[in-house]
């Protein structure tokens, strides 16, 4: 026995109930009898949805029932045909359903509901589409016990699940005295198995509703219903044929079944499609996990408050419970990206001793490691998840965070400690945020929290430091040729209307805080954001860095102001600034070189302006030929103004800025010219502040930019 | 050489969307020009007047606006007298009294109150909300229900509250769906391409992209208003191609202009007179940088945009 041959033995068998149901309402009632479910303008909703032809009398039941339904239940064993026998079997059931509606009858009493009116579709599709219900549980036959099925139902509720129940879940349910009713999001449809086409009907009204699918565009509705409808069976054994027929129809319409039936669904397992989950108390988990839904949570649960107001709140030694202090003690921060198989979501384990054990006032250690899965989830968003933990624990009231990676310092004052704060409620704020802003591309997460002190030494050269090293390695060997694509930025354009960055790994964004990675994990997270794809492929110079793709983006995110930028050219359409910019380069026609001034620095430059001067005519996301707007890190960068020469083209900078970027600054010029110490010849202003006298310094220097080709 | 004028019409248009239903139905948008551009192109539709009314009533309304409804003792009559008011297109009702932070009003007692005033009027409704965006999702959602039939524009979704909002509005009552963004061309056309992808059809969106009463930071709203504009025409940038309504009143009647009293600034003169100067200039802007429709609510002010209208169009 296949499970092809299971299906189509069920669809079978629901046909011919259907056909008997039929043929004894014509018989009583008459060809011309009209037939509808109850408070719906689709008739036989399924149907409709399906074919795209309402059915609207008994003698036309009959005539689809043995035509189109018998056609579609034709036993050939290729996959299309099982799903088509599914999908026939539902529409049978349908037909057996509306049977005992005719005549106006009611044949569900309360507790049960049987058929649902378009206005609760409608009600009830817009929790659907916003994932304010974020999904839809159909349970079918009785559970081992009724205090199993209880728990089950509860589970689902508490996760706002919408749940149906068919066959003998249903009295159970009232024997427990379990308070149902569409309300309460807990339905009970009907005893018999013919009953679940009325979930069935939810999701394909909706898709007609809120789809806009055309009514007999199966393969459209299939889409819509697999992508946007989140509901899956969960069949208690023994699951019989029919059940099996139906089964067959949910699975087609993208709904997993998940049974617990080992015996008669034995070695019929589909993956994410047909599950066998032999201990009932992990459906829930694994009903989630084969529709990949995930569950909002609405409120961090700690027992003190969590919100930005706490953001900048300071904890004085005398106020603090603990302390742990990376300068002093092995402390880190860590998130690690792991396979699906490895995280148990929402899990948390203390390594080491929690708060309570801790002398009051004392130096510790800690370390949190938050494991995180996903499809979607890549080891570059590593860092970014972490850089917000910053500001994750700052928003606890009586917590304060400062530094990153191995040199954090964390402070716990004395009230939050008292009101019963502990490791277990740190692990709680980091994996309640984390599964909230990164929904996209986190399924599961735990926490780990470390504070044993050989464990956390141990764990800090084994695992974070590694990690760490391994992050700054990607980041330098990250260049402009090694990427498929470059992003745009357009965070800025609220006050800098025609301005876009180009972000490279090479070139970050000219504020210093949007690198390559981050604009990639912006995108990622926010597809309809600030940071899109630019391809680059159509080189049209490489040396300048002229794309007709970067070209095409630009006028398109400048909305037509501008049409041509380079990446590596000062003087040809260099890129433009917003006005937000660390540091402003411009061109020094005597030394045929250029000077930067970065944002702090106040004083006057060899060209007669200030920073303030210089921003006034680089910024607003116009193009000033000889003038820049970058990041501090670009300074160092071997694509600096590469289309003129490169680094060795620096003649000044102010002192601060010169000492933050000489040691990779000297490295570049190394690399690329051979010069030992390059920054020794770059001017600054306890040199000189004016062109002549920044001239006679630097040709006792003999800087190399004295003999290259002037620039204009 | 002869003078030879060029037309500056463009091959895209403005979508044209329709609100309300029956004769007094009105269509906003459709035009192939920059606004009032008469001398390139006819503009399909004028631009259209709407005028708000609150749900807390007349009470903290000018002298001038309570004595235009004199008389009226319900919603009802209210929102009858608001459709009849000179010049006006359409009504907006304003649920102000849902805010949580002020008369925090119970979403069926607005409910009624909606239910009272779409009875009422045969002219097209707008449903504004509390501005909380939380409330809001609430209110307006079951706004959408309430209204069903009636064609009417909820206003308005926003980044926070977009799906349920517009799910309601957009594709379970088959209402027209307000999309309000805070003055930047980019959030507007991102909640734009938001609020299609849950699958409402772009012809039954209208935006608000945010406004600010004229000399409040003014220039941001006239730039962002050019430029959605500039690129939904020359362009052709689908996804900015929703008509632009602008709720100008609120805006206008709490600047300080309009609120200091006489005894406090006597060098201003007549308060209410600044009121509806600041109205009528703010209005006579936004319409000048590319809006389809304002919500006013003093009857001079209507009267004063309803005629500018009528001789520029």
């Amino acid at each position: 026995m296949t499970l092809f041959d299971r299906v189509f033995g069920g669809s079978q068998e629901m046909y011919a109930w259907a056909e008997k149901a039929v043929t004894e309402a014509v018989e009583k009632y008459g060809v011309d009898k009209e037939v509808s479910l109850p408070q719906t303008a689709y008739c036989l909703p399924c149907y409709y949805a399906v074919t795209g032809e309402k059915l609207t009398k008994l003698g036309e039941v009959q005539e689809a029932l043995g035509g189109r339904i018998k056609s579609m239940m034709e036993r050939k064993e290729r996959l299309h045909n099982v799903f088509q026998a599914g999908i026939g079997t539902a529409l049978a059931a349908e037909i057996i359903e509306a049977m005992k509606y005719i005549d106006g009858a009611e044949p569900y009493a309360e507790p049960y509901v049987g058929s649902f009116s378009d206005a609760w579709i409608r009600e009830l599709g817009v929790p659907l589409v916003t994932g304010d219900i974020p999904g839809v549980a159909v349970l079918i036959n009785a559970a081992p016990t009724k205090e199993e099925a209880v728990a089950l139902v509860k589970s689902y509720q508490s996760q706002g699940i919408f749940v149906t129940c068919t066959g003998g879940i249903c009295q159970q349910l009232i024997d427990a005295g379990y308070k149902t009713g569409f309300n309460v999001r807990v339905t009970l449809l009907g005893d018999e198995i013919t009953s679940v086409i009325h979930v069935v009907s939810v999701a394909l009204r909706a898709a007609l509703i809120f789809g806009n699918i055309t009514p007999g565009d199966l393969d459209s509705l299939m889409e819509y219903t697999k992508d946007r409808v989140f509901a899956f069976v969960n069949a208690y054994a023994p699951v019989d044929d029919l059940t099996v027929g139906c089964g067959g129809g949910a699975i087609a319409f993208g709904f997993p079944v998940i049974s617990n039936d080992l015996v008669s669904l034995k070695d019929m397992n589909v993956p994410k499609s047909l599950i066998l989950q032999g201990d009932t108390s992990k459906f829930n988990a694994t009903s989630l996990d084969a529709r990949d839904i995930k569950i909002k949570i609405a409120q961090v649960d700690i027992p003190v408050s969590f919100a930005s107001a706490f953001e900048g709140e300071i904890i004085r030694r005398g106020d603090m419970q603990v302390e742990f202090d990376g300068s002093r003690k092995d402390c880190f921060e860590l998130v690690c990206t792991k396979e699906a198989g490895d995280v148990v979501d929402h899990g948390f384990e203390l390594i080491g001793p929690d708060f309570d054990a801790m002398e009051v006032g004392s130096k510790q250690q800690i370390a949190y490691i938050v494991n995180v899965a996903g499809k979607n989830m890549q080891s570059d968003f590593e860092p970014v998840f972490e850089r917000k933990f910053h500001s994750y624990i700052n928003c606890i009231e009586g917590v304060m965070h400062t530094g990153q990676r191995d040199m954090i310092r964390v402070r716990i004052s004395k009230s939050t400690f008292e009101a019963g704060f502990r490791a277990k409620d740190l692990a709680e704020v980091l994996y309640v945020n984390i599964k909230n802003e990164f929904d996209a591309v986190v399924d599961k997460c735990s926490v780990t929290i470390v504070t044993d002190p050989a464990q956390c030494t141990k764990l800090r050269h084994e695992l974070a430091t590694p990690a760490y090293d391994a992050r700054d390695e990607r980041l330098t060997s990250l260049t402009d040729e090694s990427v498929p694509v470059y992003y745009s930025c357009i965070m800025c354009q609220a006050f800098s209307p025609s301005h876009v960055c180009v972000v490279t790994p090479e070139r970050l964004g000219l504020c210093g805080a949007v690198s390559w990675l981050d604009a990639k994990a912006t995108n990622q997270l926010d597809p309809q954001g600030p940071c899109q794809v630019i391809t680059k492929e159509r080189v049209i110079d490489e040396n300048l860095g002229r794309y007709e793709d970067v070209d095409e983006a630009v006028n398109k995110f400048s909305q037509g102001a501008l049409e041509h930028v380079t990446l590596y050219s000062i003087m040809e359409d260099p890129m433009t600034s917003c006005g937000c910019f660390e540091c402003i380069c411009g061109i020094e026609p005597f030394s045929n070189g250029v000077i930067i001034a970065n944002r702090e620095y106040a004083g006057m430059t060899p060209l007669g302006m200030t920073f303030a001067d210089l921003a006034s005519m680089t910024g607003g996301g116009v193009q000033t030929p000889g003038f820049m707007g970058h990041g501090k890190h670009f300074i160092s960068s071997k694509k600096f103004m590469k289309a003129e020469g490169g680094v060795e083209r620096i003649v000044w900078m102010p002192k601060d800025l010169k000492d933050q970027v000489s040691e990779r600054l000297n490295e570049t010029a190394k690399e690329l010219y051979g010069i030992d110490n390059f920054c020794d010849m770059i001017g600054d202003e306890t040199v000189s502040t004016d062109p002549e006298s920044l001239l006679e310094f630097l040709t006792e220097k003999g800087h190399p930019a004295l003999g290259m080709e002037p620039m204009m | 050489m002869p003078f030879n004028g060029k037309s500056g019409k463009f091959n895209a248009s403005i979508n044209t969307v329709e609100i309300g239903c029956g004769e007094k139905a009105i269509k906003i948008g459709g035009e192939n020009v920059y606004p009032f551009y008469t001398f390139d192109a006819p503009i399909e539709n004028a631009p259209k007047i709407g005028v708000m009314i609150s749900d807390l009533g007349l009470e903290n309304e000018p002298a001038g606006v309570k004595a235009y409804y004199e008389g009226c003792s319900s919603f009802a009559e209210i929102a009858q007298k608001a459709a009849a008011m000179p010049g006006a297109d359409f009504v907006c009702l304003k649920l102000e009294g849902a805010d949580p932070n002020g008369e925090n009003k119970s979403t069926e007692e607005c409910m009624t109150i909606l239910k009272e005033v779409v009875d009422a009027i045969d002219v097209p409704l707008v449903v504004y909300g509390c501005k909380n965006v939380t409330k809001d999702a609430e209110l307006l959602t079951k706004a959408a229900e309430v209204a069903q039939g009636k064609n009417v524009l909820i206003l308005a979704a926003k980044e926070e509250n977009y799906k349920g909002i517009g799910a309601a509005a957009g594709l379970a009552y088959n209402q027209k769906v307000g999309a309000e963004s805070a003055v930047d061309i980019n959030l507007a056309k991102q909640l734009n391409v938001l609020i299609s992808q849950l699958g409402v059809a772009p012809a039954n969106v209208v935006m608000n992209v945010g406004t600010a009463a004229v000399g409040y930071g003014f220039e941001y709203v006239v730039s962002t208003m050019d430029r959605v504009k500039a690129a939904a025409l020359s362009q052709g940038d689908a996804q900015l191609q929703m008509p632009i309504i602008t709720p100008v009143a609120d805006e206008a009647w709490s600047t300080k202009e309009a609120i200091a009293s006489e005894e406090d600034m006597p060098e201003w003169g007549d308060q209410e007179a600044r009121g509806i100067g600041m109205e009528v200039s703010t209005a006579a802007s936004v319409l000048a940088s590319g809006s389809n429709a304002v919500i006013l609510k003093h009857p001079t002010s209507v009267a004063t945009i309803s005629a500018l209208i009528k001789e520029l169009v």
